[in-house]
This record gives structure tokens, C-alpha cells and sequence, in this order.
């Protein structure tokens, strides 16, 4: 049945002082906040909220494959698990995986694999597993960002970590980041990653309209956008460490001779 | 105490040559190749213009190489490596075990008997001897990329536990629970009593002969996992734990 | 404290339960002591009601939604709540994907028993009209770090995720269910706490709150869930017994301890401050 309050769509996407619903402007990104090393049991873990979103990541392996079948015998496989929980969204969502969680689990492992070495570890599997715990919009980029973290948090060799961001049309204008009610409600979402030891996209789908000029100037937007998310992606990797080193120093310990 | 088999490793984070600079996958150690060549733990980029890190660590400067010393990551099975296993499966021809890597070991019968040269007939070649959950101080005798390490329990300090306890912590921290030539390990034992053994693949057996003193010690090791990329960590240890047994109350 | 493999070794077994007869915990707590609990609530924005509870190592997620239904022939104007739990793959290497097991649908079923059986679920308020329309509530727990004992860590994270939803009230029109504009929240969805307090047994040593380790080397556990004055349910698992004397020492403790726990926690602080 019903819900006694309706997920409308707004008629506007910009207020009247031409920012956007949520106060941004065109090339603003949401608030951003990552962590790693937040689940003890895993190898490696890691925890992103962008605006709304909250995503859990964790990496096991390189492990065994079950089934074992699965294994191949010149290298290991990458296999992501991206789900999200029944109350992320505004409809209760089944608990059952559906679709569109399985197809952007593969988009998400094909994303990341040109960054692994996986050819040196034939015969196992690295494991992600990554929980949208709260979603407003832009969930695949989220989530690959925050899987790239984990993996590196699990010390697993990597070519470089891997960013992304999505940017946008709504209203007739091009913009960055959009939130959950500006990809329901917009004209086009173009989600890109970066993988930065090539400076190259590994992510790359488009659901839109948009003519010639328009899609460069998305181009640039992006790269501007992905440049940023990484300098957070780097910082909450490094601080880690940073902060223990930092509690130590303040006893007195670690003497910088 | 003395030393009983312990591996000797590297405590490189104390070390020099290693800076304070924390590098994350991707990020570029130089681009100066003239003066620099890649070393552990670097890759070249494309073109051959820039060493970049692959892993999450501390950037080091040895003799012209740049190489980056891991703050976490995995155990690879080595030959030669001595390593704490437990026995997980065991058929009438071998047995399975854990050795924390991504390959369970395999330990056959005739490597499981303490003096071969004397092995007579009787010596039966079957499982019996071990349990499953047995922990056994081992010897890696082959490991390669593709197929399940071979242990064997032939060699000094090696056989079964029976008692004690067994911790696990990240691979790459053993040097630091070991110290430099052994300091941090003796310093342990000494403070606490326990009779410790750690092996490469990131396993710790200790025992003491008190509840309160292997607790202690149990903490000590994880404070040093927790803090092992700070240097003057064995100072602060021996401080930690005698601050620790005076606040208990355990002399 | 040791590695999470599905063979526990045979001296990690030894060493807990020897340390144990002499009244030794691995990680140093009292025998009837809990590890500390931290609870946030409110945290997921598109939930009418969350929870994000600790207990150790453990550290459980849930959320509330609900829906508009018809209620069961037999009870016409009682709403319903239901509650499932789900152990992710990404908590521990011990979880695998797929359908539910045995382990989530138990974790659910013992906290959905204990909150049933007290009767604390203000059924007749969530019912809209008689045999047309109620409320389903669903509480869905999801667990992200498996450290031992998620039953008891469920069962505060669900109380707390219900005392902090706010669900829209409803009023029956023609067109069907409508909303008034305002909101249900704290005690007129639930107006009572039972609490499970689990107890798990090595040999013939009984502790609150196994911790992984001891959970993983017990043969089984008890979980009792009390409110003020009643016992609500018991769940016994795992293949050990207990003498019925143990049984009745243990729900005497555990009236004790959920006792101080409801006023240590407070959880009542927790109701949504939406109006």
C-alpha cells in the first residue's frame, strides 16, 4: 500500500539566488568525510559519508576461492559485492539483492582492477564488500571511491588508488555532484573515475541528453571535481597514522632525530 | 633469557634511512631517475619518467634506491621462514594448516618425526600424532606462487604447543614486536616474564607463568602493532610496562 | 585477540577455560560484567528511525521503515512489527553472502520474541482503521563487526532504534490513509524495555557477554530477556545443558543486570525530537 508521505520531485532545482536546493553551488561538491581501518575483523576497511550517503567498505583476501571452481589458475580474481540496506532508500527496498546492485557490483570491480596487481597472486580471490547504509544520489562513485580506500587500507599493492565523482545536468545547467533529488529529478549524470597512476577514466557510464560542447565542459568538471576528492581520499588514508603519530609525539615519544 | 630460535629481521622504521613521510598507492616517491632507482614497494610509471609507491608506508632512501617500507599488508610464504601453524584439516596422508597466508601449508607425515636419521620401520607414517587445533612452531621447506607451501617440523625449536596462547598481528609489524638485534622481544621477556616466540607470518606464542603478567604482555604486543610506525618505541615500551606493573601491582 | 578461523586451536581453548575456572577473563573483565555498550541514534537520514550501537568489538546498524497494510484476520486492529537481522559478509570471514542462515535468522528471532512477548509494541496505535489499514513496522538489523554476543547488541539497538523513529500518524479517509502532520515516536510505538542479557557457558563456568573468543570456544549460551518484572523469553543454544539451578541463579542475575543496564543506558533519552 501507500506511504502517507510522498517522495515528491521538486519543480525547481535552483532557489532563487541561483544556488542549488541543498545551498551549493554549481561546482560544489557535498560534504565529504572518509575514515579507514573501521571494521577490526576485516583486512581492510574504510567508511565514506558524502552529503547523505553513508557507505561501509571492507577487503578480504587475498584469500582461498570459495567455490573453488571460481579460481583461476594464472591469476586472482577480483570480486565486489555491492548491496545496499533495506532502509538506505525511501521505499523499504527487498532484502534480496536486485539488478541494478549486481550490475554495478561488476561495474565497480572493473573500475578497479586495472589498479591491482592480481596477475602475482594467481589462484585467490580479493574480496569487497561494501554497504550503502544511506543513499542520496551518486552511490556508485561513493562507493568505489570508498572500496579504492579499503583495498589500500588492507596493504594490498595497487598502481594508484582510484577517485570518483559524478557531474550533472539539471535545470539546463551543468553541475557537479548530484544529490539524490537532482538525479531523479535532472536532465543527465555522466559518473566517471579516475585512476591517477594514468590519469585515465576506469568508470565511465552516461544516462542523458547533452550536446558536443556541453559534454567537454562536463569532462573538465569532472577532473576538477575528482582532484579534490582525492586529496580527502589521500588525507583519511595517511591519518591513520598521522593521528597515532601525532598522540605519541604529545607523551613525548617518537623524537623527530 | 636467551635467544630460542628467534628469526633476525630488519627493524627498518628506527632506521635512518627511513623518513618520516607517510606515501600512499599512486603517489610519486621522484622524478629524478638519475639520482634514484626504484626499489620494494615502487613501480615505474608509463613512460619511465617517475617512481610511484604501490603501497601505504613510509618512503625510505637506501643507497640510491627509493623504496617504501609497508605499514600493513599480508604475509607471503617464503622457504626457510619459520612460522606458527594450526592444524585445520588433516587427511591419512597430510595435513592442513593455517599459516595466516592465502594458501593453506601442507605438513606430510615423514616431516612431522623429530629424527629422521634414526627413523626406524616402526616410525608409522599416518596422521595421528596431531589434532585438528594443534599449533605448531614449523619450517617452511617450499613455497612458490601457485601451489600450497610444505612445512616441516624437523629443526631446532620447532614442534608442537601445548600450552600458552597464540596472538595474530599484521605481517609487516614483526620486525618492531622483534626489535633491533632482538631488543624489544628481550625487553618483553624480561619485563613480563612470558617466554615469547614470533614468527614471520605475523604469529605470537606467549606464555607466562601469570595471568596478570600475559595479559600484560598481550597488551605491550598490541600497543607496539598499533604503534609500530613511530620511532622510540622500545624506550616507550619499557616504560609503558613498568609504569603498567607498578599501576597493577605486579613485581 | 586471535585469529577468526572456523578451527579455534586447541591451547586458545585450554587458556580460556583454565583462566576462566580461576575467575580470568581474556580480555580482563569481571565475570557479570558487560563491555561497554555506545549508542548513536538518528544516524541514517532516509530511515525513519536508526540506531548505530557498539557493544566491544560488536557493532550493529539498524533501522526503521514502515508501510501501510492490511492487518492478520485475527488481530484486525493491531499493527504489526517485524524484525530481521542480517549478517554481512563484510563483518567477519565467518559470514558468507546468499539467504538468510541459521545464525541471522536466530539473532532476529530471539530479539523479535523478547520485544513480542513483553507486549511493548503499541500495536493498537499503529492501527489506522480496523481490518483496512495498519502499520507494518520494519526493524532491520544489520551487523558490521561481529566481536561476539549480537543478541544483546541487536536487542538494544533495536529498542533504540524504535524509541528514536518518528513515523507519521495517520487517519482513515475515503481515498484511503492520509497524514495528519504529525508524528509517533519514543513511547507511543514502544512503552516498555526488555533487554536480553546472554550468558554463555564453558564447561561449568557461566560469564555475561561472551566476547568472539569466548563465544567461538563455548559450547553454548543463554540469552534471558527480562523487562522490569517479567521474563519475556529464553533462548538456550548451542549443545550444552544447564542444571536447572544454574537456570534460575542466571535469570535472578539477569534481572539484575538488565536492571542496571536500563538505567545506565537510559535509552529513553534517545526519542526524536520531531514533532
Amino acid at each position: 500500500m501507500t506511504l502517507l508521505i510522498q517522495d515528491k520531485y521538486p519543480e525547481k532545482l535552483f532557489r532563487e539566488d541561483g544556488k542549488r536546493l541543498d545551498g551549493r553551488d554549481k561546482d560544489d561538491l557535498r560534504n565529504i568525510k572518509m575514515e579507514v581501518g573501521v571494521i577490526k575483523n576485516a583486512d581492510g576497511s574504510a567508511y565514506i559519508e558524502w552529503g547523505n550517503n553513508k557507505i561501509f567498505a571492507s577487503v578480504y583476501g587475498p584469500r582461498e576461492v570459495h567455490p573453488h571452481h571460481l579460481a583461476k589458475p594464472d591469476k586472482g580474481i577480483l570480486r565486489v559485492f555491492y548491496r545496499m540496506t533495506t532502509y538506505s532508500v525511501f521505499d523499504r527496498k527487498r532484502p534480496a539483492p536486485g539488478r541494478r546492485e549486481k550490475e554495478i557490483s561488476m561495474i565497480i570491480a572493473d573500475c578497479l582492477e586495472p589498479v591491482l596487481f592480481l596477475e602475482l597472486y594467481p589462484g585467490t580471490s580479493f574480496e569487497i564488500f561494501i554497504e550503502v547504509v544511506d543513499a542520496d544520489g551518486g552511490t556508485r562513485c561513493a562507493s568505489t571511491t570508498v572500496a579504492a580506500l579499503a583495498l589500500a587500507d588492507a596493504g594490498v599493492p595497487m598502481r594508484s588508488l582510484v577517485t570518483s565523482c559524478a557531474v550533472g545536468k539539471i535545470d539546463g545547467q551543468l553541475v557537479t555532484d548530484l544529490s539524490g533529488i537532482e538525479d531523479k529529478a535532472g536532465e543527465a549524470d555522466l559518473p566517471v573515475a579516475m585512476t591517477w597512476f594514468n590519469d585515465e577514466l576506469s568508470l565511465l557510464q552516461f544516462d542523458g541528453k547533452v550536446n558536443k560542447d556541453e559534454f567537454n565542459e562536463f569532462l573538465e568538471m569532472a577532473e576538477e571535481a575528482l582532484g579534490q576528492v582525492y586529496q580527502i581520499q589521500l588525507d583519511a588514508l595517511k591519518r591513520k597514522y598521522q593521528q597515532i603519530r601525532d598522540n605519541v609525539q604529545e607523551e613525548g615519544g617518537d623524537p623527530e632525530e | 633469557m636467551e635467544n630460542n630460535g628467534e628469526v633476525e629481521t630488519e627493524d627498518e622504521i628506527e632506521d635512518n634511512s627511513t623518513t618520516r613521510e607517510i606515501v600512499a598507492p599512486g603517489e610519486v616517491l621522484t622524478t629524478d631517475l638519475e639520482a634514484y632507482k626504484r626499489g620494494r614497494g615502487t613501480i615505474l610509471n608509463k613512460d619511465g619518467t617517475k617512481i610511484m609507491s604501490v603501497l601505504v608506508g613510509l618512503k625510505q632512501i637506501r643507497n640510491n634506491y627509493v623504496n617504501v617500507i609497508p605499514l600493513q599488508g599480508f604475509y607471503t610464504a617464503r622457504t626457510g621462514d619459520k612460522v606458527i601453524a594450526i592444524v585445520v584439516d588433516k587427511n591419512p596422508v597430510k595435513y592442513r594448516c593455517d599459516i595466516n597466508a592465502k594458501y593453506q601449508a601442507i605438513l606430510r607425515p615423514q616431516n612431522a618425526i623429530k629424527h629422521r636419521k634414526k627413523r626406524r620401520r616402526r616410525d608409522k607414517l599416518d596422521t595421528e600424532k596431531f589434532d585438528i587445533g594443534d599449533v605448531l612452531i614449523a619450517k617452511i621447506i617450499s613455497a612458490d606462487r601457485l601451489n600450497s607451501p610444505e612445512l616441516t617440523l624437523v629443526g631446532k625449536y620447532l614442534g608442537r604447543k601445548r600450552d600458552g596462547i597464540c596472538l595474530t598481528i599484521d605481517p609487516p609489524k614483526v620486525p618492531r614486536i622483534i626489535g633491533r638485534n632482538g631488543s624489544m622481544i628481550k625487553l618483553l621477556k624480561s619485563e613480563t616474564n612470558c617466554n615469547i616466540f614470533v614468527t614471520q607470518n605475523g604469529r605470537i606464542w606467549l606464555k607466562g607463568d601469570r595471568f596478570e603478567y600475559e595479559r600484560l604482555a598481550i597488551e605491550a604486543v598490541y600497543k607496539i602493532e598499533r604503534e609500530a610506525h613511530t620511532r622510540g618505541l622500545t624506550d616507550r615500551i619499557g616504560e609503558f610496562l613498568k609504569q603498567e606493573k607498578e599501576k597493577r601491582g605486579i613485581n | 585477540m586471535m585469529d577468526i578461523k572456523r578451527v579455534i586451536s586447541t591451547i586458545e581453548k585450554e587458556y580460556i577455560k583454565n583462566n576462566l575456572e580461576k575467575g580470568n577473563r581474556i580480555d580482563g573483565r569481571d565475570l557479570w560484567e558487560y563491555r561497554e555498550f555506545d549508542i548513536k541514534t538518528d544516524t541514517i537520514a532516509a530511515a525513519e528511525g536508526s540506531a548505530d550501537v557498539s557493544l566491544g568489538d560488536t557493532r550493529i546498524l539498524t533501522g526503521v521503515k514502515y508501510d501501510i497494510g492490511e492487518p492478520y484476520p485475527d488481530t484486525p486492529d493491531d499493527g504489526v512489527c517485524t524484525i530481521m537481522a542480517e549478517l554481512l559478509p563484510l563483518a567477519s570471514p565467518l559470514f558468507e553472502g546468499g539467504p538468510p542462515d541459521q545464525q541471522s535468522i536466530e539473532l532476529a528471532r530471539v530479539v523479535d520474541r523478547g520485544i513480542r512477548h513483553a507486549d511493548c509494541v503499541q500495536t493498537k496505535k499503529l492501527c489506522i482503521k480496523e481490518e483496512k489499514a495498519v502499520y507494518i513496522i520494519f526493524v532491520d538489523m544489520y551487523v558490521i563487526n561481529h566481536g561476539g554476543n549480537m543478541i544483546d547488541c541487536g536487542g538494544i539497538s533495536a529498542l533504540s532504534s524504535l524509541i528514536s523513529s518518528h513515523i507519521p500518524k495517520g487517519k482513515w479517509t475515503e481515498d484511503g490513509p492520509e497524514w495528519t502532520g504529525e508524528y509517533f515516536s519514543g513511547d507511543e510505538i514502544i512503552n516498555e524495555l526488555p533487554i536480553p542479557v546472554t550468558f554463555g557457558k564453558i564447561e561449568d563456568n557461566l560469564f555475561l557477554d561472551p566476547c568472539l573468543p569466548e563465544q567461538l570456544v563455548s559450547e553454548g549460551r543463554i540469552t534471558i530477556s527480562v523487562t522490569k518484572d517479567n521474563i519475556t523469553s529464553i533462548q538456550k543454544s548451542g549443545t550444552t545443558t544447564f542444571t536447572t539451578e544454574q537456570v534460575r541463579m542466571l535469570s535472578n542475575k539477569a534481572f539484575e543486570i538488565a536492571d542496571d543496564l536500563r538505567e545506565k543506558l537510559d535509552l529513553w533519552q534517545y526519542k526524536s525530537k520531531q514533532e
